[in-house]
């Protein structure tokens, strides 16, 4: 608890709330703006942060991270296109309340909501994650191997599309992990002679390669970038009051827990959480059928649980070093700029700076919140910023950024390469997720698998024997065979009932 | 026969493991080691992209019958190839000449490929691409104390 106070005063210092302030403004632009995002927003902090201290390193990626999620549903209220794919059920019932007339209430929910969201989510990550951390202190390196593999199956699994374009793109991610030196015997891997190559591929230079640089190229060249106008109307005032909030407390519970645990589990998160309890919301009205047409409900639960979903991703980020999603390997690059590594360790070792996390993000939805209650009426022109100036500005910083990371040209060059193979992965439809969630958790899964033989004398059987282990194990290869399974199943069934 | 966007994929797929097949032949495995040593990883993570390739080679040809959308719009493969060439000389540029004499030229090539239908004329965007430059410039250099490329040449 101390610890937690500490932290809070630290955030609640002057510079760091200017700091909170402007990083929350910058992020709810990024997550306005659809084709722009959090996780770009991020991805180029990133590089800022070499030169500051850890503390305020994480105050400015936190800040935008909170800002950038809570914005998204901007643009999905006001010109019915998402920010990004955690607000798509926003869309559905946000979009028809504007051109009814009701953006500015539109706006307050979905500004209420995500404040509701996040706060919560946050507290029960704070007291949660240091009760997980303590128990994933007994487990061994067995257990970790299971629990990473687990985290890049389910992320590949879940895949849009096809399961063998998860795998193939976290086959890619395993191999750009591969090079450099290997982390137990120090054997160089891939690195072809190139000095430069040996520390491995920078994350950064992958983050902004992957994320920033080619997002914009893609986007220009699929005539992406350009929006309608907002049509809005009165738009004074938060535009719901406690009532809006106690007629909907149902939806709001339910969209919050269920949030909560989609985020937790790897490779889920606000896009999947704000669909599934948009459903919820409709299957539990008296009125299903005014959803889509412009029920507040719907905004509620898309909002609320998209947001919640981002507390539950701390969790698995700061008490065990599984990053969730592309936002959360970020922020975990993030801590390893600044040479410290999430996990259990992390937490029992430097409890101010994993407290300083938690506060940081609550001090951030809270910022978010007053700012966004401020600047309402403002919103539509965050969708008028002329987007050559703006994307010109962030293909620049890429560069500094890529320059930053070791003062060479050699990450630039790098981080063009990954461009390219971004472009490629998208005209090839393969996820960039499992990518970035292999490429983070590479080197610990096989330190993690190579220590766990060594410890049992060169066997493999401890893997399967130790039951959390062996648990995560089988939910490892249940993901990979249920999407054969269930297709498997509804062949049958079809036939079944074409035979009747 | 046109190939489908699965079966390219596929191929390129299958072509990358070999490559990497290769390059995994010099990664040197240090004697009696009681695990599996520096060859696994890269050997699991050939196999993953060898096994989804195959399965993608074979959906592709599966489903070549079925109409497949072109990804971009007419004209979007040139304009792709454009921007990143745009940056490719970018970077090249900066290797040589630095930051600071490369960057607004670079924005106002940007400012024109990037520009849609948008107007865009040319005075303002070289004001812009001044501002934007020093703007920078002074923001990492002097405020996060991050360096820039002086280039090769100035060095």
């Amino acid at each position: 608890m101390t610890e937690y106070i500490n932290a809070l005063l630290i955030c609640l210092q002057p510079i760091n709330l200017l700091l909170i302030l402007a990083m929350v403004c910058l992020g709810i632009v990024f997550g306005a703006i659809p084709g722009l995002s959090a996780t770009l927003g991020i991805a180029l902090l990133l590089p800022v942060t070499f030169g500051l201290s850890t503390e305020t390193s994480f105050v400015l990626l936190l800040a935008i991270w909170i800002g950038g999620v809570s914005g998204t549903f901007i643009s999905a209220v006001l010109i019915g296109i998402p920010g990004s794919s955690s607000a798509i059920a926003t869309c559905f019932d946000g979009f028809p309340m504007t051109k009814n007339g009701q953006a500015g209430k539109a706006l307050g929910i979905g500004m209420t909501a995500s404040f509701i969201g996040t706060v919560g989510s946050v507290a029960i990550a704070t007291v949660l994650s240091p009760v997980i951390a303590d128990f994933a202190l007994h487990l061994g390196p067995w257990e970790y191997f299971s629990l990473c593999f687990c985290a890049i199956t389910l992320v590949a699994s879940l895949s849009k599309g096809n399961i063998f374009k998860g795998l193939m793109a976290a086959g890619i991610g395993l191999m750009m992990g591969c090079i450099g030196m290997d982390p137990i015997n120090g054997a160089t891997r891939y690195t072809f002679g190139n000095v430069y190559l040996t520390a491995g591929i920078s994350t950064v230079a992958q983050m902004l390669g992957m994320f920033a640089m080619c997002q914009i190229i893609r986007d220009n060249a699929r005539g992406e970038a350009k929006m309608p106008d907002a049509d809005v109307v009165n738009m004074k005032g938060l535009g719901i009051g406690f009532r809006d909030i106690f007629e909907n407390l149902k939806t709001i519970v339910f969209a919050f827990l269920s949030g909560l645990w989609i985020g937790f589990l790897p490779g889920m998160g606000s896009g999947i959480s704000n669909m599934v309890a948009y459903g919820y919301a409709k299957s539990i009205s008296k009125e299903p059928e005014t959803f889509g047409k412009g029920n507040p409900a719907g905004v509620w639960a898309s909002e609320t649980a998209n947001n919640a979903s981002l507390g539950g991703a701390l969790i698995p980020m700061m008490a065990l070093g599984i990053p969730g999603d592309g936002i959360t390997a970020m922020l975990i690059a993030g801590l390893t700029i600044h040479g410290l590594q999430a996990g259990p360790l992390f937490m029992t070792e430097q409890p101010d700076l994993a407290m300083l996390i938690f506060a940081c993000v609550m001090v951030s939805a809270i910022v978010t919140y007053l700012v966004q209650i401020l600047t309402k009426r403002w919103f539509p022109y965050i969708l008028k910023i002329p987007y050559h100036y703006l994307y010109t500005v962030i293909l620049v910083i890429c560069y500094i950024g890529g320059y930053g990371i070791s003062n060479t040209m050699f990450n630039l060059y790098v981080m063009l390469a990954l461009c390219f193979l971004a472009v490629f992965m998208s005209v090839a439809g393969l996820p960039t997720s499992p990518l970035v969630l292999a490429f983070i958790l590479s080197s610990k899964l096989e330190r993690y698998f190579r220590q766990g033989i060594s410890y049992a004398h060169g066997s493999y059987a401890e893997f399967f024997t130790r039951p959390i282990s062996a648990l995560l194990l089988a939910v490892s290869v249940f993901c990979v065979i249920w999407p054969f399974l269930s297709e498997h199943l509804k062949k049958k069934k079809a036939a079944a009932s074409a035979a009747n | 026969m046109k190939l489908r966007r699965d079966t390219v994929t596929g191929i390129v797929g299958l072509a990358g493991c070999a490559f990497f097949l290769w390059a995994s032949q010099s990664i040197k495995q240090p004697a009696k080691l009681l695990e599996p040593g520096p060859r696994l990883l890269p050997y699991v993570a050939i196999v993953l992209v060898a096994v989804s390739a195959v399965a993608l080679i074979i959906k592709g040809v599966k489903d070549r019958a079925q109409e497949e959308k072109p990804y971009f719009p007419k004209g979007g493969i040139k304009k792709i190839t454009k921007s990143y060439l745009l940056l490719v000389v970018y970077a090249i540029a900066m290797t040589w000449l630095g930051f600071l004499l490369t960057t607004p030229f670079a924005t106002v090539a940007l400012f024109y490929d990037l520009k849609g239908n948008s107007r865009v004329r040319l005075v303002s965007s070289i004001v812009i691409a001044v501002l934007v430059t020093v703007g920078l410039y002074a923001m990492f250099v002097y405020g996060f104390q991050v360096k820039l490329p002086a280039g090769i040449l100035f060095e």
